[in-house]
């Protein structure tokens, strides 16, 4: 069995090789280096397989005081395995149009970084899924958020990858700097970074509930930042549309899946305090609620299907934001939300890689991102049109699908902690996510196409495509394995602290 | 510390913080946002963090704004135009601000440790290089590597977003 922190150590070897092999080497063919990674990636998500779980420790200078390796931590490690993986096929595919969109001395050159940076934001989503000490989230968060930037500007000469990469970065350093000023709060009233001692300290503070409410809130912000929670999401769809496609899906993937684990541990230590606990769920509930109405509305009108799935992953964040506001009085069922936003998470997973796969092999091919673009699929691709439908079916929720017994595990949460208000809000907006998910079905398969040439699809996507349609089905019927892995182990704070 | 001096230099630091936003002239931004920094390393010596005052003044204000003026003054950058603001956001903004600024004063007025005053520290002269590097280096080493990778990776970075041409 291998130690959990292999797996970080891993990728990172593999990005410092391949670095160095892309600045040795005389080869003008950069597209080595991303095959290389995806081959060594499938490795090391097989060898996830075979770690260990070891949860953290409280001893005085250990490194393990920051690090858990429990078994939520690796069911997120591997989400940021396989999303790394699947971005680095789509990044195959969007080759020929990232290359237009760099200053580039002959053909390929400056696109290897592009596939060699995600591995370093692999590694810090991976930190981030095991941190248990905010100053090591807050590393890993910046290891992340810093990579991101650079991988959103990098299409150069697109107007809109620079203004969406300057967009990202203001944001973002916004939303570092409450994220700090949050930490320096809980810091300064507990004298603790360490989630099990500050959940210790504030459950024993007495009188000072506005204050740790404050800290709860400032952290609230940073972090919605991350999720695209309402009313922190102005960012998300400039962002999503601008940068290059791959880095849009590795954005809403990715970094949405370690943010919200972050996002429970964090939650976790407030959650003890009876004191101000009907205030953060009322909070959360009243964000939760903003989100599910915001994404899924704003999404009906959109033209382009980025734009469209920038929305979306506001919804989805909305569905993510709504289970965890029905944890219940004493926070007890953090273990039960836990494995909702897990299994969520995955499902969300599958689905967002196969539309954007989809999306940016019809994108390379007719110069364009609108749905008119998929007008006609099924004539000019039968097997990318299927992938779309079961994409956007699960997207939407129709049963059988990864996507639906997502939703189905968050309703069952909703109605567990009796939250009428946010039930009907849940039932409307899968409705309008209904209609939009199937505007692009209805284009791809009665709209007649702008143009004929059939769309060729590269024998690597090809499995990967078959792969997620595949995994989307089975794990909608059987999701039994990713349920037990996500129970396996209590997340370590959890038993801890009660 | 003497309050007279914490209060003249915390009022000289954001006068200097406001002028960098204010100011129309990168120059004179950039130049401010030094003197800001000086203040506020005057602030850090004043509660004995020897240490980290004097890194406030070589890697900030020394370093890093030196480097910032070099950039502006190659790039020969001018005086901006004054922008017009559409009233709505200002607004907004203005109302976000007081907003946060009136949240602050009511959460340090219930803050029942904010209203005692700070138990002086029981060693006047702290080795605080020593503790610093104890601490970094042995306590938080995992997250400190994490942070030399996030260099690493911002200085890959920068490359690939500021060569002229690709290779």
């Amino acid at each position: 069995m291998f130690p959990p922190i292999s797996l970080e150590i891993l990728v990172l070897a593999l990005g410092f090789i391949l670095l160095l092999a892309e600045s040795f080497s005389n080869s003008t063919n950069k597209r080595g280096l991303a095959h290389i990674a995806i081959f060594c990636l499938g490795w090391i998500f097989a060898i996830s397989f075979f770690t260990a779980s070891a949860p953290a420790t409280l001893a005085p200078g250990s490194y393990w005081n920051f690090y858990s390796g429990d078994g939520v931590s690796l069911v997120f490690k591997r989400i940021a395995l396989l999303t790394t993986i699947a971005v680095l096929v789509l990044a195959l595919d969007y080759e020929s149009t990232l290359a237009k969109l760099l200053p580039s001395a002959h053909k390929g050159a400056g696109t290897g970084e592009f596939y060699i940076l995600p591995l370093f934001t692999c590694t810090g989503l991976m930190l981030m899924a095991s941190a248990v000490d905010l100053v090591m989230a807050f590393a890993a968060l910046e290891l992340v958020t810093i990579s991101f930037y650079v991988l959103v500007a990098y299409a150069r000469r697109s107007h809109a990858s620079l203004e969406a990469g300057v967009k990202y970065l203001i944001l973002g350093a916004l939303s570092t700097g409450f994220i700090v000023y949050g930490i320096t709060w809980i810091f300064g009233l507990t004298g603790e970074t360490h989630f099990t001692k500050v959940a210790e300290k504030l459950a024993h503070l007495r009188g000072d509930d506005t204050a740790i409410l404050f800290a709860f809130l400032l952290v609230l912000v940073g972090l919605g930042f991350k999720v695209a929670a309402v009313p922190f999401q102005s960012w998300v769809p400039d962002v999503y549309e601008g940068a290059p496609t791959p880095v849009t899906a590795f954005l809403s993937v990715g970094s949405k899946a370690a943010s919200f684990l972050l996002f429970l541990r964090v939650l976790e230590p407030f959650l003890g305090v009876e004191s101000i606990l009907p205030k953060v769920l009322q909070v959360l509930a009243i964000v939760a609620g903003a989100t599910l109405i915001f994404g899924n509305l704003a999404a009906l009108p959109q033209n382009s299907l980025k734009r469209l799935l920038a929305y979306s992953s506001i919804g989805h964040a909305g569905y993510l934001l709504t289970a965890i506001a029905c944890i219940g009085a004493g926070g007890s069922l953090l273990l039960g939300v836990g494995t909702t936003v897990g299994y969520y998470l995955f499902a969300y997973m599958l689905m967002t890689l196969l539309a954007f796969a989809v999306l940016t092999l019809v994108s390379v091919n007719s110069k364009g991102e609108e749905i008119q673009h998929f007008n006609g699929l099924s004539k000019r691709s039968p097997f990318l049109a299927f992938a779309m439908v079961v994409a956007m079916s699960s997207l939407a929720g129709v049963p059988l699908t990864a996507g639906f017994y997502g939703k189905f595990l968050v309703f069952a949460q909703i109605i567990q902690a009796h939250q009428w208000g946010l039930l009907a809000l849940g039932v409307i907006t899968v409705g309008a996510g209904f209609y939009y998910y199937f505007r692009v079905v209805a284009a791809m398969y009665w709209h007649d196409p702008l143009e004929t040439t059939p769309i060729t699809v590269a024998p690597l996507s090809k499995i990967t495509i078959s792969l997620l349609i595949a995994s989307i089905f089975y794990f909608g019927i059987n999701p039994n394995p990713v349920l037990s892995a996500l129970r396996t182990s209590a997340p370590s704070v959890a038993a801890a602290a009660h | 510390m003497s309050p007279i001096l914490f209060w003249l230099f915390t009022a000289l630091m954001l006068a200097f913080g406001t002028s960098v936003v204010l100011n129309r002239d990168p120059v004179a931004s950039a130049l401010s946002l030094v003197a800001s920094f000086l203040c506020l390393s005057a602030l850090f010596v004043g509660l004995d963090a020897f240490f980290i005052g004097v890194i406030q003044i070589l890697v900030y204000a020394g370093a890093v704004m030196v480097l910032f003026l070099f950039i502006i003054m190659l790039l020969d950058l001018k005086a901006e135009q004054r922008r017009q603001f559409n009233r709505l956001s200002l607004a907004g903004g203005g109302a976000v601000a007081v907003g946060f600024m009136f949240e602050l004063l009511h959460v340090l007025n219930s803050f029942s440790i904010g209203k005692n005053p700070f138990p002086p520290l029981g060693v006047a002269r702290l080795d605080d290089v020593r503790q610093v590097g104890i601490t970094l280096f042995t306590q938080f080493n995992l997250p400190f590597q994490t942070v030399g990778v996030l260099v690493l990776v911002a200085s890959v970075g920068v490359i690939v977003l500021s060569r002229r041409e690709l290779k």
